[in-house]
């Protein structure tokens, strides 16, 4: 058993409660033990930034404080969460003023800027393994044809050297491969979703969402995946910002170990595009499809 | 480019290198949302140079921008483009000469909700966003559809150290804008 503090975030805990269900179903197949990082606050988000920087480190610096006191790494399952605690904790590692002028604000908490933070993917990759996760599977994917939607801040942090491709990720095909689904290849994987002009701006995002949902559907996909909490909302709300056209489901990648561990989804009735398509495209065979298998049959 | 004291005042603002610029255009062609500006965005960042204050402060540019940080990413120069948008518009709103009200107004409402209850309270940052709006109908719809899904709570989530969090906004907030 591996244990890490899971910093949660806001989306995790209302708009997007069943993805948090999702992740502790799978992390314990896998045995990763969450820790819930205990009295944290918001990590401010696209918001903050862009009202008061020093507040917006300080915001990160007081989750990270606490979590250093736990001597496990972060676990920031949204993205926003994720860009945010990974900027903000190298920044204070280096720049000795901003982490002098944050601590003397967030007195008597103390970030010294020295934690691990992971993300879903990077969990997924270090703590099950390829190996693992294809070993585990009970569940046939390879009906299921998915686009891996990695979205904006996950990989595209500035000044620092970041745990995948910045513009071509393909961490995430490699676990979605390994989860025996169709993946394919396609031109979106970062394409912004419109992000948190949502309300502000619904036009943008409807025009934004809709040209990726329209090239996933051009691809012939059955589902598109995504870890960000922000992305997966703005894709599914589709249908209400004035979408006509079809539309395909948004799944977590989590809710894709789901289908390949247990063949169903707890979050299911939380979904605003309906994934019943989806999920019938998954039950029909009863696994057989493991890694040693599909290594003879030289499909790697 | 006889005045560099703009150029100067956005290099200390956003500790960006913004003179490192060679009009590649790379960040113009990567936006997302391009067709939506008025400005592009290597023209802002020339302008800067070139000490066209009002020119960039007043324009939609910088408020279009969705914060994707595709042109940061991809700047040959390294600079952080994205950054130094949000860095304009710390100091348009100062100087009141913002070009859209919305953006800015929507993430004050999400700060504020922070600060009351440590965590995003959505639906009263929402709500007062539609009533400062006055569209109460506009995404009822979206609400209650997202309602009946379970993804649109009622009750704020309140941390427990909420006093500390309020003492840290106070040591920070009056202390100067931007940071």
């Amino acid at each position: 058993m591996r244990t890490l503090t899971y910093y949660p975030g806001c989306s995790l805990k209302t708009s997007s409660k069943f993805y948090e269900t999702s992740i502790r179903e799978v992390f314990s197949a896998y045995d990763i033990g969450l820790k819930e990082l205990d009295d944290w606050s918001c990590c401010g988000a696209s918001a903050a930034h862009t009202i008061n920087e020093t507040i917006a480190h300080a915001l990160v610096a007081r989750n990270l404080s606490l979590a250093e006191q736990e001597n496990y790494p972060l676990f920031a399952p949204c993205s926003a969460c994720y860009n945010r605690s990974k900027i903000t904790n190298e920044r204070l590692r280096a720049d000795k003023e901003l982490r002098d002028e944050v601590n003397r604000a967030n007195e008597p908490l103390k970030c010294l800027g020295t934690l691990e933070v992971k993300n879903i993917i990077e969990v997924l990759s270090e703590y099950a393994g390829v190996e693992r996760i294809a070993r585990k599977i009970a569940y046939d994917l390879s009906g299921l044809k998915v686009v891996p939607y990695y979205g904006c801040v996950l990989t595209r942090i500035m000044n620092m050297e970041t745990f995948d491709d910045k513009e071509n990720p393909t961490s995430m095909d490699t676990l979605l491969w390994a989860t025996g689904a169709e993946v394919a290849e396609w031109p979106f994987k970062m394409e912004c979703c419109g992000a948190s002009k949502t309300l502000t701006n619904k036009e943008t995002t409807l025009r934004l969402s809709s040209s990726i949902m329209d090239m996933a559907i051009t691809m012939g996909a059955d589902a598109i995946v995504t870890p960000c909490p922000l992305c997966q909302l703005n894709l599914d709300i589709l249908p209400y910002l004035g979408r006509g056209a079809r539309n395909l489901p948004v799944l977590f990648l989590s809710e894709i170990f789901e289908l390949a561990l247990f063949g169903k989804l707890s979050g299911a009735g939380s979904h605003i595009i309906p994934v019943d398509e989806a999920i019938k495209k998954v039950i029909k065979v009863k696994t057989i499809n493991t890694y040693e298998q599909r290594k003879n049959n030289g499909d790697d | 480019m006889n005045d560099l004291s703009f150029l100067n005042e956005m290099e200390k603002a956003s500790g960006e290198k913004i003179s490192g610029c060679y009009q590649c255009y790379r960040c113009t062609i990567g936006c997302p949302v391009v067709a939506d500006m008025d400005l592009y965005p290597h023209r802002v960042i020339r302008y800067i140079v070139l000490g066209e204050r009002e020119r960039v402060l007043t324009s939609k540019t910088i408020w279009t921008c969705l914060q994707c940080v595709t042109c940061s990413v991809r700047c040959p120069n390294d600079i952080d483009i994205a950054h130094v948008f949000d860095a304009l518009r710390k100091i348009a709103v100062k100087e009141q000469k913002e070009a859209e009200t919305d953006t800015w107004k929507f993430d004050q409402y999400f700060m504020d909700s922070v600060k009351k209850h440590g965590r995003l309270h959505e639906i009263e940052t929402v709500l007062r966003y539609k009533i400062e709006k006055k569209d109460f109908f506009g995404d009822a719809k979206m609400g209650m559809g997202m309602f009946i899904k379970g993804r649109m709570g009622i009750l704020p989530h309140n941390i427990k150290d909420r006093k500390g969090l309020k003492e840290m906004f106070k040591r920070l907030e009056d202390k100067k804008i931007g940071g």
